[in-house]
């Protein structure tokens, strides 16, 4: 059983055109999903639906399914969704609930009923896992925008979910907080299996941990496959190719124009490894 | 035209936020603020526009000590567009939205009309003067707040974080228009998290760490030290940190990828071409 399937999905907003218009996809359990597209493709209203807020909070029309660990996402109650998915909202401010930065970790779980000391040995966890620790007793009102985002990252991962979504996660983060939330979201697809869904419009920060990514135009499943697959297609149909990252542009450029063919990129270093071997066979060759 | 001279600011019970700070901002200047949240980036452009004002130090605009100036006198030099355009917006139109700060200057309706004319159209959204702006799409909002600056005729234009959330596209489109409006004069001090577009774009680049300034200089200067970027909680640009694994291969060290794949693809060539004239 996939994590999340849609299957002709269809949903407009109350007396607004279609947002999504007969989206099918699969995304299995342990994968780590990037969702990507120009603005005002879809991608929000997407994971919306797969926490059930479309159109449970939301309203408006729909027509066809959406799966979520096998449950029906628009007749299962969003607070049992909210057992099995985590879900770190765009808007994340509006995500802050509590005073301090320990009562916005423990909201989650108090409401799940857990006792206290479990509460705290999570709430410890989660603010250790987003570098948030020794922040406890900080007002949350006195974080900056970066700490705020990564302090809803660590509610959701308290309440230990078995799909995390995150509607563009990073994008009030430093560059070196952006790597480390997504060094941190691959750890827990890897080392935990959970799945992770995002909308990242910043490609080479997620190449180095995504392993299935799904480009949606004007509410259309456009293409769904591996990183390699779908950043490949862009480029031959010069479809969103702005935002293939300037990682894989490279590598598509150097294949083009010289008829190599290189092995998958996913960081930097990749690179230079593969390019030095050529380099290198190259200079052992004309001497 | 503008000048911080050891610019202190902290908040009453908090450690300082900015400490001694001094700079200059100069007339066509193309200039980035980077550093890690909290850095006091935002900080320091609120004290530039007087919506602070500095515990310690000077500000100067065009030699004048700016402590009596407001928020609002600066307002006509200065442009400034917040990291969250769509909260700034209260009028029923685009235009009317633009139309605003030259209102309160008392400009002719002629004059207004003229001037919601050309910065509309220097955003692309001449075609979008009657909409409503909550209604427009994220990039045209970001772009309505710029026009909105732009009507006030600023000499410095400000933007805080405007990429963030920005699809590719429009990225592209506000980078191009950032560059010309500063070919055409205006100097422009961009807040960014995106080491890319720090690369490409600005001359000049200031770095914040822990309220005080680390680095002022050349973004070429910037970018050739690897620790002391990793020691400010900055990213390498992919094709810097490229080239620069592939120096022992005389590749030259480059933070344009367009420049590392020209040198490249020669390279890679000649490679190609000596694996065909062995199997001949």
């Amino acid at each position: 059983m996939p994590a999340i399937a849609l299957e002709n999905f269809n949903y407009a907003y109350p007396n607004c055109d279609k947002t999504l218009d007969n989206i099918s996809l699969s995304i299995a359990k342990g994968s780590f999903t990037v969702l990507l597209g120009p603005s005002g493709a879809g991608k929000t209203t997407l994971c919306l639906a797969v926490a059930g807020a479309v159109p449970q909070y939301f309203g408006g029309s729909l027509s066809g399914t959406v799966l979520v660990d096998g449950k029906p996402a628009k007749d299962t109650p969003m607070s049992e969704l909210a057992q099995s998915v985590g879900i770190v909202l765009q808007d994340y401010e509006t995500q802050l609930v509590a005073m301090t930065v320990e009562e916005e970790a423990a909201f989650g779980l108090e409401n799940l009923g857990l006792s206290r000391s479990q509460i705290n040995l999570r709430v410890k966890e989660a603010l250790k896992k987003v570098g948030l620790a020794g922040f406890e007793k900080r007002e949350v009102t006195a974080l900056s925008g970066g700490q705020k985002q990564r302090l809803v990252v660590a509610g959701v991962l308290a309440a230990a979910p078995k799909i995390l979504v995150l509607d563009e996660p990073a994008s009030a983060l430093d560059p070196e907080g952006t790597t480390e939330l997504y060094q941190l979201l691959g750890d827990l697809n890897k080392q935990y299996g959970i799945t992770i869904l995002a909308v990242e419009h910043q490609l080479g920060d997620v190449l180095p941990h995504a392993d299935n990514f799904i480009l949606l135009e004007n509410g259309k499943n456009i293409q769904t496959g591996s990183p390699e697959q779908v950043l490949s297609y862009m480029r031959k149909e010069q479809h969103f190719a702005e935002a293939i990252p300037p990682l894989y542009q490279l590598k598509l450029t150097l294949e083009e124009k010289t008829g190599i063919s290189f092995s998958s990129w996913r960081c930097e270093c990749d690179a230079i490894a593969e390019i030095s071997k050529c380099l290198q066979k190259g200079v052992y060759l004309s001497a | 035209m503008l000048e911080l001279k050891n610019v202190s600011f902290g908040y009453k019970s908090q450690l300082s936020v900015l400490s001694n700070v001094s700079l200059r901002i100069n007339s066509g200047d193309f200039l980035a603020v980077i550093g890690r949240n909290g850095s006091g980036k935002t900080t320091l452009t609120r004290i530039i526009m007087a919506l602070k004002k500095p515990s310690k130090g000077e500000v100067l605009f065009d030699g004048q000590n700016a402590k009596k100036y407001s928020a609002a006198d600066m307002a006509r030099h200065i442009g400034y567009v917040f990291q969250n355009p769509d909260r700034q917006f209260f009028r029923e139109t685009a235009a009317q939205e633009v139309a605003y700060g030259p209102e309160q200057l008392g400009y002719t309706t002629a004059q207004i009309a003229d001037f919601v004319k050309d910065a509309l159209s220097a955003t692309g959204l001449s075609h979008l003067a009657d909409a409503y702006p909550q209604a427009l799409s994220k990039g045209e909002k970001q772009r309505l707040a710029i026009a909105s600056a732009l009507a006030m005729q600023p000499k410095l234009l400000i933007l805080d974080e405007p990429t963030s959330g920005q699809d590719a596209l429009e990225k592209q489109r506000l980078m191009k228009l950032l560059v010309k409006l500063n070919q055409d004069g205006m100097a422009i001090l961009l807040i960014t998290h995106d080491m890319d577009l720090a690369a490409a774009y600005p001359q000049r680049a200031i770095v914040m760490n822990n309220g005080t300034k680390a680095f002022d200089g050349k973004v070429s200067e910037l970018f050739s030290n690897a620790h002391q970027l990793s020691k400010w909680g900055l990213t390498e640009p992919a094709a810097l940190k490229i080239s620069r694994g592939l120096i022992s291969f005389g590749v030259e060290q480059t933070t344009s990828a367009n420049e590392l794949s020209h040198h490249l693809i020669k390279l890679l060539g000649r490679t190609t071409h000596a694996d065909a004239s062995t199997a001949n």
